[in-house]
């Protein structure tokens, strides 16, 4: 359990903050704090508790408070809807520290439909957020599995992935601007240059790419300047289902080549998924054997671009074999997309029995020509693993668009890995955290990356962030140790701490 | 005040779909019961299973809605299950 936090730093932050309500010590509020929806080491819960939480409502707050925690030499983990599925907003066992948690800090500041921008706190959600948006005509795109439940800071912290992105792009695409707060507590505002309005310039360096993803480490975001496109008129989307995985890996990157501007995402599922899927979820239990593959489109835009390349999908979708899955598959599964934090988690024993299990979904980026491969390399690692543990198992795997804008050559993979938490201990633990070693290196190895977008901020990843950096790691290093000198940014996330040796 | 009792709307059997799914509504699946020895299945009136079903069904719906003023669709049944289709 992490010791009890000096009375006088309490007494500061209670007056930086001056709201009893938003200083919080007790240890409820901690505990809720502390973890995120990925697998979490329960057993050792109290060693990842921080010292106290605070819930700003300002950037000044959020400045003083960092500026006490250098004063202090106390660790900032900053912390939105903890929905990640890695440890960004999760503290560093044994390290405690100041949770700064940003859902207070939720408001739109503008709405601009002239220059066609949203201006937000980092605490609103993405739902919330194109509810208030929706009388406009206009809309903000960043669509995770977690929409209706993460909110813009963490997106911009991870450096989010969405699922439009290869029509509207990423979170990254999708900030303008922000304002941050500085490891050492100074504000500062972050852009392409000029305005916080402009989406290119060439001035100075570009260094808001440098304060999306960064995994809490290089400041906190404060408010954020986003894009806003027009409502789009017409939603299109089309499942169809393959007797093999190969055949709906040609045809993944036949409709990813099309052409078509409208593309907002192709998912190819593998065979593993759709056992998973035939016996667990209402859309593909009926399905036939014959069904072990699967390839889902969607489009948005205006009628007149939806309506003639839906005609091209169905043509392209079919061409090799393909067979639609029909209109109510291919509506309601599309939808569900948006919401998987709300899929009932339940696995498997080795004997068939239904336990308790949480969502693991490890993550990488790869290139369309090594997806068969991985996709075997992956499964057989699980396999191994279920056999000796028996506490895991495998829901298969998803490839879905992943280059913003540019949808024909690099995928988000993911296995998606069931764990029964209750049994963790420390050996179960170490198991998992060595599986996933061995799946993020089978990603370097055919020259990915070991995250899309999850992040590399938990173990069994960040230990490879040196290796997948390689010659840029020095960088890396210099950059956080020139703007957090004292090492109180989210320390230790992705083996930054080497920074200071 | 309401109270709650199984056996005021009992589900009706279940039909077995596969070894690890049965049915007791159209399209409405559980797991086997047989699966579910560590972690027994919970009992459940029918009006609670239809109201979770069509709650689902609104949430889905409304995704819709919220992400594009219409939704266009092939205007095709499943080429997976024609038979199924066909009896519609």
């Amino acid at each position: 359990m992490i010791a009890s936090l000096d009375s006088g730093v309490l007494d500061e932050l209670r007056a930086i903050i001056g709201d009893d309500d938003r200083v919080l010590d007790n240890l409820s509020s901690r505990v809720v704090r502390t973890r995120v929806p990925a697998p979490f080491p329960v057993h050792r819960w109290g060693e990842h508790l921080p010292h106290v939480a605070v819930l700003p409502t300002s950037a000044q707050e959020v400045s003083e408070v960092v500026k006490l925690a250098n004063r202090a030499g106390l660790p900032v983990v900053p912390r939105a809807g903890g929905t990640g599925l890695s440890d960004g907003a999760v503290p560093m066992r044994g390290r405690g520290g100041i949770l700064v948690d940003v859902k207070l800090m939720n408001k739109i500041h503008e709405i601009d439909l002239v220059d066609r921008t949203v201006t937000v706190g980092p605490g609103i959600n993405m739902l919330k957020l194109n509810e208030e948006l929706r009388p406009h005509g206009v809309f903000y795109p960043d669509d995770p599995a977690s929409y209706p439940c993460s909110l813009v800071g963490g997106r911009i912290g991870t450096g989010g992935w969405s699922l439009l992105g290869s029509r509207f792009g990423h979170t990254r695409d999708l900030v303008i601007s922000m304002q941050v707060v500085l490891p050492t507590g100074e504000i500062v505002e972050i852009g392409e240059g000029g305005g916080r309005k402009l989406r290119k310039s060439s001035t100075g360096l570009t260094l808001k790419q440098l304060f999306t993803g960064h995994q809490g480490t290089l400041g906190i975001t404060t408010e954020a300047t986003l894009e806003l496109v027009p409502k789009p008129e017409l939603e299109f989307a089309a499942f169809f289902a393959f007797d093999d995985y190969m055949t709906a890996h040609r045809t993944t990157g036949a409709l990813t080549r099309a052409g078509l501007a409208t593309l907002a995402g192709v998912v190819l599922f593998d065979e593993w998924k759709l056992r998973y899927l035939r016996r667990d979820d209402e859309a593909y239990i009926p399905q036939p054997d014959w069904v072990k593959a699967v390839v889902a489109v969607a489009m948005y835009g205006t009628r007149a671009e939806v309506e003639p390349a839906s005609k091209r999908v169905m043509e392209l979708g079919r061409a090799d074999g393909g067979k639609y899955l029909g209109d109510e598959i291919s509506e309601g599964d599309w939808a569900s997309r948006h919401d998987r934090y709300a899929t009932p988690l339940h696995g498997r024993t080795r004997e068939g029995q239904v336990v308790p299990m949480s969502w693991h979904c490890e993550d990488a980026a790869l290139n369309y020509s090594v997806l068969p491969q991985v996709r075997e390399e992956w499964h057989a690692i699980v396999e191994r693993y279920i056999d000796e543990y028996g506490i895991f198992d495998d829901w298969g795997m998803f490839a879905y668009t992943n280059g913003p804008h540019k949808p024909w050559a690099d995928y988000l993979v993911e296995i998606d890995v069931g764990i029964w938490e209750q049994k963790l201990d420390d050996d179960n633990w170490a198991g998992w955290v060595a599986c996933k070693r061995e799946i993020a290196e089978v990603a370097l190895k055919y020259g990915g990356s070991i995250t899309a977008c999850h992040g590399a901020t938990r173990e069994g990843d960040a230990e490879l962030v040196p290796t997948e950096m390689g010659s840029a790691w020095e960088v890396v290093k210099r950059i956080k140790a020139a703007l957090d000198p004292n090492n109180v940014m989210n320390p230790g996330k992705q083996m930054m701490d080497e920074s200071y040796e | 005040m309401s109270i709650f009792r199984l056996g005021d709307q009992k589900p009706p059997e279940p039909k077995r779909i596969n070894d690890d799914v049965i049915e007791r509504f159209e399209h409405v699946y559980e797991v086997n019961p047989e699966k579910m020895q560590t972690f027994p299945q919970q009992d459940m009136p029918a009006w609670d299973t239809m109201r979770i079903v069509a709650a689902r069904w609104d949430h889905l719906a409304w995704m819709h809605k919220h992400f594009a003023d219409d939704v266009l669709l092939a205007g095709l049944g499943s080429e997976t299950m024609p038979e199924e289709e066909e009896t519609r």
